[in-house]
């Protein structure tokens, strides 16, 4: 249990400057952090939106600082652009009497692999696993080659488990690509889980064109009345494809966890 | 949110310092009220009192539209916070106009950095990389369309592009003195929606 009424919690989104619903789990995790008392301040900065993660700390009065990023890879953002706008020297840096230590992303942490198996299920209720490829989809990207990382490691563990037929990742920007998702699987029935935060621009209105189930970009989820229909029938084969997991509850947990290890790790150092 | 801005906050109403870009705050009781400018006067209005009820209003415009800079002057009406306490009080007003309360104060203690946009379009990498190519008057073109106060941003600019502020303001656009009622919002940098829009000027001129 995380009890730090002397420090302050920024935690660290994408945010959109054209999907609403980009920021909205990081907002909510946020609330609900801020409910349990556990830390003198908790906010949120954004890359796309303001707090920017220059403006931040200008908002923050605490000189103990956890900064906890709210994406699933440790690739571009994490280790390029976090680090260069908030000016990180490392894990910890220390400036003007402040002492800022940078947390590792939740995607890194166990419980993400259990938050994408309910996915999983949720989507495809009574749909037989073993008769069913299940796709991890990242975004993927040239500009860093760590950023395909997690959706990786995320697919090995799921197949150490031999729940599912076949499990394999896919991403938007490099190979494999999602696109391809009709020769990449096998299995008769394919649940597609988006492992990203929120259900916005890439996860909600990209991808979905990407797979095939919608011929254009869609308005955003919160401007549609209806989430989407499952399963989808193409080419004989029943696709279904879930909502973001970045969304779900025990998220502001696995942010507080993410600071707990932060502090243990160090100690671990310091021994 | 901390007690040294709350504090400020305090003193800048009891200051008489009640207008917050498009926002007014009374006093009543041992309440906030918290409303639209426009709405002064008006007594039909929807009732809260959530902080975070501010960040669905702040989300959209009066059409709908999604607003991805809240200091954008698109606030809509039709609203009335009610809170209890000066931390919800900064909270909402932190939503509403993140991190103005904090760079205010911190303009009135001489701690406030501020970047030129040279500066901010050098260290862009990937996908906004293009933009340290843009000329002053490239930077020019798009400032005139995105941060004047009546059609795009309601901040007090306080970054040259390079050595000089950009041509085409009234000054008062560049000052954080005066202002009567106002809590200014200071911009200390340029943002990430004006860097994109850089980089879209520059692929329409290639």
């Amino acid at each position: 249990m995380v009890h730090k009424p002397d420090s302050a919690l920024i935690i660290l989104g994408h945010g959109s400057t054209v999907n609403p619903d980009s920021d909205v789990p990081t907002f909510a995790h946020a609330a609900e952090i801020r409910r349990r008392r556990c830390f003198g301040e908790v906010t949120c900065a954004f890359w796309k939106e303001e707090p920017s993660f220059r403006q931040v700390l200008l908002t923050v009065e605490s000189d103990d600082i956890y900064l906890v990023p709210n994406f699933v890879s440790e690739g571009y953002f994490t280790q390029k652009v976090i680090p260069r706008e908030m000016r990180l020297a490392g894990p910890i840096t220390e400036r003007g009497g402040r002492t800022l230590k940078y947390c590792e992303p939740v995607g890194n942490h166990p419980q993400m692999t259990e938050g994408l198996l309910r996915r999983a299920r949720e989507t495809a209720p009574g749909v037989p696993a073993a008769e069913t490829s299940l796709v991890i989809v990242g975004h993927g990207t040239s500009l860093n080659e760590n950023s395909g990382a997690a959706v990786k490691k995320q697919v090995e563990r799921i197949l150490r488990r031999g729940e599912y037929g076949e499990v394999i990742g896919a991403f938007m920007e490099e190979r494999p690509f999602v696109t391809d998702w009709r020769t990449l699987t096998t299995c008769p029935n394919v649940v597609a889980v988006p492992f990203f935060i929120s259900d916005g621009e890439h996860s909600y209105q990209d991808i979905p064109v990407l797979l095939g189930i919608e011929p254009e970009i869609t308005a955003a989820a919160s401007q549609r009345d209806v989430f989407r229909h499952n399963p989808r029938e193409i080419e004989g084969r029943r696709l279904f494809y879930a909502s973001a997991i970045g969304t779900e509850p025990f998220l502001a947990d696995v942010i507080l966890e993410q600071v707990a290890r932060f502090d243990k790790q160090r100690e671990a150092v310091l021994a | 949110m901390g007690g040294r801005i709350e504090l400020a906050l305090l003193h800048w109403l009891d200051q008489g310092r009640t207008q917050v870009g498009q926002i007014v705050i009374e006093r009543a009781g041992g309440d906030f009220l918290l409303r639209h400018l426009a709405d002064v006067g008006q007594e039909k209005l929807e009732e809260k009192n959530l902080p975070e009820d501010a960040l669905e209003i702040a989300r959209w415009d009066a059409e709908g539209k999604y607003r991805p800079l809240k200091t954008a002057p698109t606030l809509r009406r039709g609203w009335r916070f009610r809170l209890g306490s000066v931390a919800e009080l900064a909270l909402t007003v932190e939503y509403f106009y993140p991190a103005m309360l904090g760079s205010y104060l911190a303009a009135r203690e001489g701690r406030l950095g501020v970047t030129p946009l040279r500066e901010t379009l050098n260290r862009q990498t990937g996908l906004y990389a293009l933009t340290r190519k843009a000329t002053v008057e490239d930077a020019e073109t798009v400032i005139k369309r995105r941060c004047h106060s009546e059609s795009g941003c309601l901040k007090t600019i306080l970054w040259p592009i390079e050595d000089e502020p950009p041509r085409g303001f009234p000054a008062e656009k560049f000052t954080l003195a005066g202002g009567g009622e106002r809590i200014p919002l200071p911009c200390a940098e340029g943002c990430n929606l004006l860097v994109a829009a850089i980089r879209r000027q520059l692929k329409k001129k290639a």
